[in-house]
């Protein structure tokens, strides 16, 4: 092993990155578009749901309901139909995504110390609406009966929904929370398995790599010398995440440093690995650009970065539990939004300790096969 | 011819190169087949053949970047397999495409595969100056690889290849696409490092180039049909070369061919290439034939064998047939 050969490689790497300027810019563009993209769009979508309220009840307590909904901010109601029937309809359209429905009755109920069912319908069609949708009702209606309590001293039921373990570590259920932290790792693995990959093609595709055979290096030391430029590159770019994510919109961080680098390093072997095995099955830069494309849409759908893993039928769920991201978030997100320390992630903490000894393991047999070869 | 810096060359006599039953299979497809092959140390050893004769898979192997499927090759003495850490600082290897980085300058190119073969800082300037001056490369030492003309960029692979001063030159087809004047000069520079007393094993589609190695092998069908120094392979052309020139020169092939006597008859630019193995004198044969067959302006003379006809005799099937059994093997 010489370090003097290492340290050339990277020079060499960071010289020819240098003279890519389109590279550049996409590896700057990427995390800021990232960042606005799910830091943004994905907020403000879920800030003001189209509303309807089918009000049966007409009374003073059903009024102070949708009174709840409409000042929570998360809610504008654009419709108050007279029936139930004229819902569907709207719902239909996609003209609300939301509807509340106050049976007659409902003081009634509440007065008499009855649970009074109230209908919340959320448009099931987009999956992110419903989770956070519900979500925000079901506060806002316990918040709604907490506030109840307190003024007439009568205990009351809760009716129907109960809201308390969502809204348990995420009082606001501000996406952008665990948005942010997912995108770290998210960022993190698109670089590392692209640009990786691109790169290690690259130099098949231009035959230096044949060239390289003829020379005394030796395969380990060509792969740190090509693993280590891109590994401070994904690094940088996770924490231009990271500050974007903390500065600037203000995603609370409650957990521990130490947990949050120990996943993202274990996590890093694995992109490493997937990268290696990308550019080991492609011939092409655009062979390996399709084979990520390949990796990283199951990925994105099935880790519950965007779609919670909750909101996906009971037989796919246990397929996530194949995917190495959806680890990396639930360490991440547990350690930015609930504070979790080591103990309480220790399952997925140990399953990215798997997917790396497997997947790096096996990326690095078979990348210096191929080289020895 | 450039001043290339010299060091001591080792010692003639022993075989550079020595390869028995060199075999390698891509799947079904066999591109070295049982190959036996002795270089010998100082020489300039041509090897001919048409395209997928197996030239860059030998080559390939003999520089240790593809393991042969059986067989055994040695290079210096050290087997090319279980070897290759004696075997890759001896040698440069110049593959037939370019394989420099093309993001990168004409010097750092050098400065890094010098840099990895552990050639010495100050050695690496001086070395560098020398070979790019050589070369007349020192003008674009700044220049991206990717920005040079294909002349240039196999320079480059040259000069890049001598950094480390190999004894062993393994050079695969180094001048298909360059223009002929950078063709001469990439002679010239491979006859100086042949006096230096560097052995260089070139792979080459070109005839005349062929003419400037100090032995030569045809290779075809993954196998050796020929080897031998040019004048032994020339002679090995049976009967005598005449060139017929004529108004319509395919119509004079076509009527020359049929003539009782002739060998083989081939088109070179527009003359006919005609080998004569028959009886009496050739020319007024072949002239009285033309003219009975109404071809105009015909005009016969003997001509000395050159590469293009020996490649073109040996290259043709039906010729081959009657010739090339027994195998020779190269000793």
């Amino acid at each position: 092993m010489s370090g003097k050969r290492i340290r050339l490689l990277i020079w060499k790497e960071f010289t020819q990155l240098r003279r890519d300027p389109l590279l550049i810019r996409l590896l700057l563009v990427m995390p800021v578009a990232q960042l606005i993209l799910f830091g943004y769009v994905v907020a403000v979508d879920i800030r003001n749901l189209a509303t309807a309220v089918v009000d049966l009840d007409r009374t003073v307590t059903s009024r102070k309901l949708e009174a709840a909904f409409s000042g929570s901010g998360y809610f504008t109601i654009t419709q108050t139909p007279r029936t139930e029937d004229d819902l569907r309809p709207l719902l239909d359209r996609g003209t609300v995504k939301v509807a509340l429905v106050i049976p007659e009755g409902t003081q009634d109920r509440l007065t008499r110390g009855e649970t009074a069912p109230i209908g919340i319908i959320v448009d099931g069609s987009d999956s992110q609406i419903s989770a956070v949708g519900s979500g925000y009702a079901s506060q806002i209606v316990a918040q709604f009966n907490a506030d109840r309590r307190e003024a007439s001293g009568v205990a009351i039921e809760a009716p129907g929904i109960d809201a308390r373990v969502r809204v348990m570590f995420n009082p606001t259920l501000d996406p952008v929370n665990t948005m942010i932290p997912g995108l770290i790792a998210a960022i993190m693995m698109i670089s590392l398995m692209v640009i990786m990959s691109q790169a290690v093609v690259k130099e098949r595709e231009s035959g230096t790599l044949e060239q390289m055979f003829v020379t005394p290096i030796k395969a380990t030391e060509y792969l740190i010398g090509k693993l280590t430029p891109y590994a401070a590159l994904a690094t940088a770019q996770m924490l231009l995440v990271a500050a974007g994510g903390l500065f600037w919109f203000r995603v609370p961080f409650n957990g521990s440093v130490w947990v949050v680098l120990v996943g993202l390093t274990l996590f890093m072997f694995t992109c490493i690995g997937l990268g290696l095995l990308v550019s080991l099955v492609s011939r092409t830069r655009h062979q390996a650009q399709q084979a990520v494309m390949f990796i990283m849409i199951p990925t994105m759908v099935l880790s519950g970065f965007i779609f919670p893993i909750q909101s996906m039928p009971a037989i796919i769920q246990p397929l996530t539990n194949l995917i190495p991201l959806t680890f990396a978030l639930q360490v991440l997100r547990g350690a930015f939004v609930k504070g979790s320390d080591f103990a309480a992630l220790a399952v997925p903490m140990l399953a990215l300790v798997g997917f790396g000894v497997v997947i790096f393991g096996a990326s690095i047999v078979a990348t210096r096969r191929r080289i020895a070869e | 011819m450039p001043a290339l810096p010299t060091t001591p060359a080792p010692p003639p006599g022993a075989d550079a190169i020595r390869a028995r039953g060199l075999r390698r299979t891509f799947g079904d497809t066999v591109a070295v087949d049982g190959l036996d092959l002795d270089v010998p140390t100082g020489a300039v050893f041509g090897l001919l053949g048409p395209d997928g004769a197996g030239k860059s898979t030998l080559i390939r192997m003999l520089a240790t970047v593809l393991a042969p499927t059986a067989g055994e090759a040695t290079v210096f003495g050290h087997s090319v397999v279980t070897e290759r850490d004696a075997v890759t600082p001896r040698i440069g290897y110049m593959s037939q495409r370019f394989s420099m980085y093309p993001d990168l300058s004409v010097a750092e190119n050098m400065e890094f595969f010098a840099t990895i073969r552990g050639v010495g800082r100050a050695d690496r300037r001086t070395r560098a100056r020398q070979l790019l001056e050589g070369m007349g490369l020192d003008e674009f030492t700044t220049r991206q690889a990717q920005f040079l003309s294909g002349g240039m960029k196999q320079k480059l692979m040259l000069a890049t290849t001598l950094m480390h001063r190999p004894d062993l030159l393994l050079l695969d087809e180094p001048t298909t696409g360059v223009d002929p004047v950078s063709r001469r000069e990439f002679w010239r520079i491979l006859a100086g490092l042949h006096a230096d007393g560097r052995t260089v094993l070139v792979a080459t589609p070109y005839m005349d180039e062929a003419e400037r190695c100090t032995h030569i092998a045809f290779l075809d069908g993954g196998r050796i049909r020929q080897h031998g120094t040019p004048d032994e392979i020339k002679a090995k052309v049976p009967g005598r070369l005449l060139e017929v020139t004529a108004a319509d020169p395919r119509a004079a092939m076509a009527v020359v061919d049929g003539v009782a006597g002739v060998t083989s008859a081939h088109l070179l630019g527009d003359v006919v290439r005609v080998l004569w193995d028959g009886a009496g004198d050739p020319a007024p044969t072949l002239a009285s034939a033309l003219a009975a067959a109404g071809v105009r302006d015909v005009g016969v003379r003997p001509v000395a064998p050159d590469m293009e006809t020996v490649f073109a005799y040996l290259a043709d099937p039906s010729t081959r047939a009657a010739d090339a059994e027994p195998e020779v093997a190269a000793s």
